[in-house]
């Protein structure tokens, strides 16, 4: 018994380092990992409590009081305004909300050229990128919303929703290339997204429908604004058999504000942390010029 | 009771949009400026962090603390996290602008909010080490191993020393919250009898 209590002793002490440094310097994925698990095991801990205590203190401090920069509101109040509208009018299940990843609304159109030039640079090098991985843990797996549609809203009806609200200049489509992997040959559609909203759905059109007791699809996001070794997780996925095409919603675990890859790979069941990138299945880039 | 700004956002308002970033974008521009390499960085992060304010806005719990603390958690979160991607943390501000950062003069702070103030005090019970890591992390955003260096504290040192000054500081600003709750209480009970003794 003694045992055992020493051991839930190291565990409260190790929660504890973890949400402290969570709260003061932020987390690795591996150590993100383990809270996720420990708080799993031992659910008791306010996992904010820390973090907004940093917070107080941390408005303790001496602040420079500058104004907003008026540009900038302007900028946070349409984003803000948009962001309302289209909740409102998506009308997503709550589910879907509550994994909609942080966003960050992007500064693309103040420098559209600079931008353009960085997508075909970063479309031919990321193509290369080795060692990626993401920066979460956790893998959610999401349920494909086939065509046609269930009641409610489906996820096919929120990417029409979706285009028809997004101007064109903001919103991201890019067509699906396949690779040799057998899972796309064959496959076509589109991945859709909007870096205001961070809403995005992923079309296929032909994807082999997978066994999800042996593989599950895995989409992960390039953001030219994170370390090429670092894509975003944007969620496990299935298509099932006998449908011809798909649409899923993307759940993105963090903000891409700057989207400059995505790509479908084959994982285990559950998803990976760490993709060891054996199977791409296929790929969304920018056109090139 | 009106709503909060949050709720009001929360509830689909629009106009609370705008509101709420007249009441606390500036604090929040200053926190990305605090912990952005430049402006440029700073108005991304302050656009992330409203975004994140808008699909948080209905778990604010105003029994929990205050929207400024709500809110400045929420940035707090992202900018550690843009830190992160962005290498490591802040080697990019100068060592001599992070060191002229501190507490600010007691009693100077008071428009900020009430948590703020009480923190300050919490900290203040602290024991030199305590406070001196947590301000080295909490104000000037150093990670861990950076203050291990600026201090010559061992790694571990740190880690403990910070650990355990932030529970203390959260468990002095729940002591006060409790304290708070059962002064009100006190008054609610004590109403009627100064109501039947009044003039």
């Amino acid at each position: 018994m003694n045992m055992q209590r020493r051991d839930e002793h190291l565990l409260d002490e190790r929660i504890a380092d973890l949400l402290t440094q969570e709260a003061t310097e932020g987390l690795g994925p591996t150590e993100l990992a383990e809270l996720d698990r420990l708080l799993a095991r031992f659910p008791g801990s306010d996992r904010d409590a820390l973090q907004s205590t940093a917070a107080a203190v941390m408005l303790a401090g001496e602040f420079d009081a500058e104004p907003l920069p008026a540009a900038l509101r302007g900028r946070l109040v349409e984003q803000g305004r948009q962001w309302l509208r289209e909740s409102a009018t998506a009308a997503l299940p709550a589910a879907n909300v509550a994994s909609l990843p942080a966003a960050r609304a992007s500064r693309a159109a103040k420098t559209p050229a600079h931008h353009l030039g960085w997508w075909a640079a970063a479309a031919a090098v990321l193509l290369a990128v080795v060692g990626w991985y993401p920066r979460l843990a956790n893998t959610p797996t999401q349920s494909v919303v086939q065509t046609p549609t269930p009641p409610a809203p489906s996820a096919a009806q929120r990417r029409e929703d979706l285009l028809k609200a997004v101007p064109a200049d903001r919103l991201v489509r890019w067509d699906w290339a396949t690779t040799k992997d057998p899972a796309g040959v064959g496959a076509s559609g589109d991945v859709v997204w909007d870096p205001v909203t961070q809403k995005g759905y992923m079309r296929f059109v032909g994807l082999q429908a997978n066994d999800a007791k042996s593989m599950q699809y895995q989409l992960w996001i390039f953001d030219a604004d994170r370390d090429d070794r670092y894509p975003v997780d944007g969620g496990v996925f299935d298509v099932p058999a006998g449908r011809t095409e798909v649409v899923v919603p993307i759940d993105a675990r963090l903000a891409v504000a700057k989207p400059a890859l995505f790509a479908v790979t084959a994982e285990k069941p559950g998803g990976v942390v760490v993709s060891s990138r054996e199977r791409i299945v296929v790929l969304a880039k920018p056109a090139t010029a | 009771m009106a709503d909060s700004v949050l709720a009001r956002v929360a509830q689909g308002d629009q106009a609370a949009v705008a509101e709420c970033i007249d009441q606390f974008g500036p604090l929040v521009w200053a926190i990305a400026r605090r912990f952005s390499p430049n402006r440029d960085d700073a108005e991304d992060a302050v656009q992330e962090v409203f975004v994140d304010v808008w699909k948080s806005a209905s778990r604010f719990d105003p029994a929990q603390g205050s929207e400024k603390v709500f809110i400045s958690t929420i940035a707090r979160r992202r900018l550690i996290d843009r830190l992160r991607r962005h290498s490591q943390l802040p080697d990019f501000a100068p060592t001599e602008e992070l060191d002229v950062i501190g507490w600010a003069e007691p009693g100077t702070r008071g428009e900020v909010s009430v948590e703020a103030e009480r923190a300050a005090q919490a900290v203040a019970q602290l024991k030199p080490d305590q406070q001196r890591v947590i301000e080295l992390a909490v104000l000037q955003g150093l990670s861990h191993s950076e203050i291990a260096a600026k201090t010559g504290m061992p790694l571990g040192t740190v880690k403990t020393q910070m650990r355990r000054g932030l529970i203390q500081v959260r468990e002095l600003l729940r002591l006060d919250a409790a304290a708070d709750a059962s002064t009100a209480r006190g008054r609610r009970t004590a109403a009627p009898a100064d109501e039947g003794t009044g003039s």
